[in-house]
């Protein structure tokens, strides 16, 4: 039976498993999940001659004794079941005696093993290099050179495994790691200081080190804002002309309404994050492959483990203000269980960039130019603090244990692998686009038919008569007609809204809102921004008279510096209440963004903490206290504000 | 004749050396040290540490990992001065 052979790449985490898997197998590599848990293999295949060959590409280990859940599956994996044929150990020359130390343990499992030295360049840089051959002599295990960077080295292992040759388990309990390193290893004399000595002498400087990590993770916002722009726009455009052909083509109605706001307004509010998503994975990932983002760790371990997080929260943590849900996947690389889940549940507290254009509408239209950025400022640093506070409270409650274990090897600084960095970028993407996709889509749809049910018939024969009147007055037709007609169309689309289900479910719960200074409407824009949270924009727009506004639109304009376009901003600083009195004022505004700061709106993120925590109990958690907090917030914003003097 | 005592690695400051003594303990902390490669005898110097503090930056075997206090503590080390 020409059966699959399963061939078990094991290692340490920073031995180059994934770049010489990649190089191994030609086709695509698939995660696949151990049952009942988060934590990945990835798996490939590959053919050599006539037999198939099952890559498997486990957790990084650094013993037989298991620290993590990450690590005892990938032991279970070889021990237990499905037994692999071949247990390929990728070992750092660099690093040869400890990987020894590695390769002595594995031994004792009983599987045969085969060695691939990876990394001889590092090794070679560093100022020794390995003899390949005299170690394979010496462990009578075959020993093949690979470099998972160029690719050297792996047809010859490919061929290796599709071989024939049996290999033997070997029993290495008699090896002594260091005298073996020392017999295979020359010592190339360079004594000169590294490239990565002299790089981490300026970027972890105890005076510069921290100015230059900001001043970098500054530079990745930027990239990330400015950078998205131009595809925004297509996206934007696109979506546009769209929404313009499926208006042009049916009749106003419920279908018309459906395709254009529930079906492509939903997929364009997926759509439009794409960009900034695309953008923020590429640079966490050139920054991971390159060696910088162990330094970012060495840097802020203390800080975080403060409030109870640890040094590796911080890119789960700085990839939220982004956008949460690619955070929160990246805190698989937190080992400990509940360090990750104190990341996971104060991550959504970082102010995403769909928080944005909200923030931006307000202070626009509420508060002068010069404190803009400041107001700014103190909404993000209000989810920073809050996430610290809420981290600190829930290591000390319910994740009450003990501390996570740093211990963190510091790599060589290298080039990336091109491939490693484009397969994460599409990994996420495309985790994004399913899960966000689906759960912001149907959130979208669910929205959409709350807020444009019921349609009454006296509603549309009121403004029919209004329309007739215009056409009366302008029969040629002309601009004033135009502008009449649009109007009363945006009247009809408000009339329409303000009685819709959603409406109604609003203003049963505005006195939930009351003390917040909330009315009904905005409400109506708090709710419906629980798809995503800049369907708020074309919510308001709505309710306030000013028509169809798109999120994606705004978003775009307020990027490239027009942030009012359809007078949005104007229509909310006229806003008035059904008692005529303002619906609007600094004093709101601010209470409304505190909300927005701290409240759990997004589905997708939400969706991504059932995953990633693989239970009910933590997303129910998430959204409960952000929603309680941001409650909270904005109660303590308006009443002590009202009781300073500033309603 | 005055035996050097060990100290523990955290207290070797940067640009010191040291050979590892021992490691304490045989908790997930202790094995995952030894798995590190802190052997007895094995050289180690003390890199730098964070401007915050803690961790701090060890090289060993041909490889620098980051440490932190409570970690290196762990660890006893006999100094050598150069």
């Amino acid at each position: 039976m020409a059966g699959t052979k399963t061939i078990a790449l094991v290692g340490r985490q920073n031995a180059g498993k994934t770049s010489l898997l990649m190089h191994l197998s030609g086709t695509m590599q698939h995660p696949v999940n151990f049952p009942g848990s988060s934590v990945e293999r990835v798996e490939a295949s590959a053919t050599v001659g006539d037999t198939k060959l099952l890559l498997v590409d486990l957790p990084g280990i650094s013993s037989t004794s298991a620290v993590s859940p990450d690590e005892e599956l990938a032991l279970s994996y070889i021990t237990e079941g499905p037994r692999p044929d071949l247990v390929c150990v990728v070992m750092d020359a660099s690093k040869l005696s400890v990987e020894l130390g590695l390769l002595k343990s594995l031994s004792s499992l009983g599987v045969p093993l085969v060695c691939a030295l990876n990394k001889a360049d590092v090794a070679e840089q560093a100022g020794a290099t390995v003899d390949h051959t005299k170690l394979g002599e010496l462990l009578g295990v075959p020993v093949f050179p690979t470099n998972g960077a160029t690719g050297e080295g792996v047809a010859e292992l490919l061929d290796f495994f599709g071989s024939e040759e049996v290999v033997e388990a070997l029993d290495l309990g008699s090896l002594v790691p260091d005298e073996l390193a020392k017999q295979v290893t020359k010592d190339l004399g360079v004594a000169r200081q590294s490239l990565t000595e002299r790089m981490d002498g300026i970027l972890l400087h105890p005076i510069l080190g921290l100015p230059i990590f900001l001043i970098l993770v500054f530079g990745v916002f930027q990239l990330i804002f400015t950078g998205a722009v131009p595809f925004m726009d297509l996206i934007e455009d696109g979506q546009g002309s769209l929404q313009g052909l499926v208006a042009a083509g049916l009749e106003p109605g419920a279908l018309r309404s459906f395709l254009a706001d529930g079906i492509i307004g939903g997929v364009g509010a997926i759509l439009i994050f794409i960009p900034q998503i695309v953008i923020l994975i590429l640079c966490v990932s050139l920054l991971e492959g390159t060696g910088y983002m162990a330094r970012a760790a060495f840097l802020l371990d203390r800080p975080l483990s403060k409030v109870g997080l640890s040094g590796r929260s911080f890119v789960p943590l700085a990839s939220s203000f982004a956008c949460a849900v690619p955070g929160i996947l990246a805190t698989r690389t937190i080992e400990n269980e509940r360090d990750r889940i104190a990341t996971i549940v104060v991550a959504p507290l970082m102010s995403c960039s769909a928080r944005l254009p909200v923030y931006v509408l307000l202070i626009g239209a509420f508060f002068p130019v010069d404190q803009a950025g400041l107001i700014l400022l103190a909404m993000y640093m209000l989810g920073i603090v809050v996430a610290c506070a809420v981290s600190w409270i829930l290591r000390r409650t319910k994740l009450r244990g003990s501390q996570s274990l740093l211990m963190m090897e510091m790599p060589v600084y290298q080039k990336p692998s091109w491939r490693v960095v484009g397969s994460q970028v599409w990994t996420a993407t495309r985790a994004f686009l399913v899960m966000a996709g689906t759960v912001i889509f149907a959130t979208a749809i669910i929205i959409w038919l709350l807020s444009y049910y019921p349609r009454p018939a006296d509603v549309h024969e009121g403004f029919d008569f209004q329309r007739d009147h215009v056409e009366k007055r302008y029969p040629q037709g002309g601009e004033a007609a135009k502008k009449a007609l649009k109007k009363i169309e945006n009247l009809e689309s408000k009339a329409y809204r303000e009685q819709s289900y959603l409406a109604r479910m609003a203003k049963f719960i505005e006195p939930v809102f009351e003390p917040a200074g909330f009315d009904w409407r905005i409400t109506v824009g708090v709710l419906s921004a629980f798809p995503a949270r800049e369907l708020v924009i074309p919510t308001m727009g709505i309710l306030y008279g000013v028509g169809e506004t798109d999120a994606g639109t705004y978003q775009v304009s307020w990027l490239e510096g027009k942030p009012d376009r359809d007078g949005l901003r104007a229509r909310l600083q006229d806003a008035r209440r059904d008692d005529g009195t303002p619906a609007f004022s600094p004093l709101i505004a601010l209470a409304l963004m505190v909300f927005f700061a701290l409240c759990s709106q997004c589905m997708a993120t939400l969706a991504a903490i059932k995953r990633e925590t693989h239970s009910w109990k933590w997303p129910i958690f998430t959204f409960t206290y952000m929603t309680a907090l941001a409650w909270v917030g904005a109660v303590l914003v308006f009443q002590v504000g009202s009781a300073l003097g500033y309603a | 004749m005055e035996f050097p005592q060990p100290i523990a690695l955290s207290d070797l400051k940067p640009g010191e050396a040291g050979r590892v003594e021992s490691v304490d303990g045989d908790d997930a902390l202790a094995l995952r040290l030894r798995d590190l490669g802190f052997w007895p005898d094995t050289w180690v110097e003390c890199v730098r540490r964070s401007p915050f503090g803690d961790p701090t930056q060890f090289r060993l075997r041909g490889y620098t990992l980051a440490l932190r206090c409570d970690e290196a503590l762990r660890v006893h080390v006999l100094r050598e001065s150069d």
